[in-house]
């Protein structure tokens, strides 16, 4: 069975579906086991959220480059 | 192609300013994630730039036989690596030390690899409640600084820009393995300013 440190080290790679098989039964073995892991796991996913839902720092002229990349277009087509 | 790309390029080829101002909203992002691994911060403001000009360009080639979102973080990652020269790139795998350290060995105990602290139970258990913590968001972003260019580019592109990690090596030229490590030391540290904000309140 894997050890903590073993699972823990392994947890990118789970959640990214980048184990084996056996590898990943391995994983599964262990958290079925370890509630301290399943928190680990459970956390790491809360984590990739939060992330996720940070707000976007707002971007500057946005305007003036759509504005100069239309008209750079309208100029190259025929 | 995606439906709604089918619908933006027809206006986009048709010079609609609004169609280039949701491209830049919805892409820009992305596009500075991908220069940012591969010029550092102080190019990719050029970058960007030579990658726009280079997508207004071509635009009319474009076939669809990926999506749009990958044609242009493609034009973006050549961009950057026309400016620097590839040859004078090494794949830095440098590990920055982080404010509030990683989930290292010290965690776990060397007899028996079992969690000698265990992970403390955070208060909240939704991105949205996390983030109305106070001055979690900016502890957050101190921790991704903190971090190298490479590894916060790579953290940002698969948690952010959702990049499965095969995109992620085919834009930056790296090794899966490589991208596979830079990843995971990049989230146990997050984890571990989360960890420490949730226990302590503080940054």
């Amino acid at each position: 069975m894997l050890t903590c440190k073993e699972q823990v080290a392994r947890s990118s790679d789970y959640l990214d579906g980048q184990l084996s098989f056996r590898e990943n039964l391995m994983v599964r073995h262990h958290l079925l086991f370890c509630p301290n892991c399943r928190r680990f796991l459970r956390q790491m996913r809360l984590m990739q959220a939060t992330l996720k839902a940070m707000p976007e720092k707002p971007q500057e002229g946005i305007d003036a480059l759509a504005e100069r990349l239309a008209a750079q277009r309208r100029d190259d087509s025929p | 192609m995606a439906a709604d790309d089918i619908h933006l390029l027809a206006r986009l080829l048709a010079g609609e300013q609004q169609a280039f101002k949701e491209l830049v909203t919805t892409y820009q992002s992305a596009m500075r994630a991908v220069a940012y691994a591969i010029v550092g911060q102080r190019h990719v403001e050029e970058v960007v730039q030579d990658a726009w000009l280079s997508v207004v360009r071509h635009i009319a080639s474009f076939e669809g036989r990926s999506s749009l979102k990958t044609w242009l973080l493609t034009i973006t990652a050549n961009s950057a690596k026309n400016r620097y020269k590839l040859n004078h790139r090494e794949v830095l795998m440098d590990d920055l030390p982080a404010p509030h350290g990683s989930i290292d060995d010290n965690r776990f105990s060397s007899a028996d690899g079992h969690w000698l602290v265990a992970p403390f139970a955070w208060h909240q258990d939704t991105p949205e409640a996390l983030l109305t913590e106070g001055e979690l968001r900016e502890c957050l972003e101190r921790t991704l600084l903190s971090l190298s260019d490479l590894q916060s580019s790579v953290l940002l592109l698969r948690e952010r820009q959702g990049l499965e990690l095969e995109e992620i090596c085919n834009l930056l030229e790296i090794s899966l393995s490589n991208v596979r490590v830079l990843l995971h030391r990049a989230r146990l540290k997050v984890f571990a300013t989360v960890e420490h904000f949730e226990e302590t309140g503080e940054c």
